[in-house]
């Protein structure tokens, strides 16, 4: 998996590409928790339109993030998901917890 | 007409990908949809990831893949085996959310993500000897 960044505001919007599974999230966690350790921005919103798969690691992966980021009462969003992903997210029931914004 | 194929690979992580592909590329012959075989690849990916993580947690060993396609009954089996730790309580492992390794992230979704993408689910396991997953699938869209 790979990742750009961009401070826009008060948020953090992340990028990601590739696959969201036990190998992708692998080569990203320590990235992407770096990005919340140094900005302590308000939200960190993830674009997920150049994601091509994601499974239930991907999900334990949001809800990891959820949490470091509600530890620092910030939010975590979620933008452009694919169709994929969005079957997986409705079945586990996180757009309760991490919704979509456009 | 029935075909299948069988393979063997080590548990890592890379394999998570090649398995659900393989197992889409192979299933074309069913003709499904797009939908359809997202989720056959998305319940292909949960068996894998458990053979890797969770059977194999500090060691590799091996996990076989049997699929079988029919493209009369546009049917699809497959077979996600490995020879590791076994699950313990297999009632506590179905149950969704629930997960032996919470402070790992894990969702604890796995099996339940296989129930609802395929049309049928079965696993046997023996603890010190492996964990055998079967998932049939079947596409129906025209």
């Amino acid at each position: 998996m790979e990742l750009e960044f961009k401070i826009v505001g008060s948020d953090i919007l992340v990028k990601l590409k590739g696959d969201i599974d036990e190998f992708g999230v692998r080569a990203i966690r320590a990235d992407i928790d770096r990005l919340i350790e140094k900005y302590n921005l308000k939200s960190m919103t993830l674009d997920m339109q150049k994601v091509t798969f994601v499974d239930s690691t991907g999900l334990g992966f949001l809800l990891g993030r959820y949490n470091k980021l509600r530890a620092k009462r910030a939010e975590l969003l979620l933008k452009n998901v694919p169709p994929q992903a969005d079957k997986v997210f409705r079945t586990s029931g996180i757009y309760s917890f991490v919704p979509i914004v456009e | 007409m029935k075909n299948f194929f069988d393979l063997t690979m080590p548990s890592d992580g890379r394999n998570e990908a090649f398995a659900r592909s393989v197992v889409a590329s192979f299933a074309i012959v069913c003709s499904p949809t797009v939908e359809e075989i997202n989720d056959l690849k998305t319940a292909v990916s949960e068996a894998v990831t458990n053979a890797i993580v969770h059977a194999y947690p500090n060691e590799v060993g091996l996990v076989k893949l049997h699929c079988e396609a029919d493209d009369a009954s546009r049917e699809v089996t497959v077979v996600v085996e490995d020879y590791g730790k076994g699950i313990e309580n297999l009632d506590e492992a179905l149950e969704p959310f629930f997960t032996t390794s919470r402070d790992d992230e894990r969702s604890g979704m796995g099996f339940t993500i296989i129930q609802t993408f395929t049309d049928s689910m079965c696993v046997t396991s023996k603890v010190s000897e492996g964990t055998t997953v079967t998932m049939k699938k079947v596409f129906r869209s025209c």
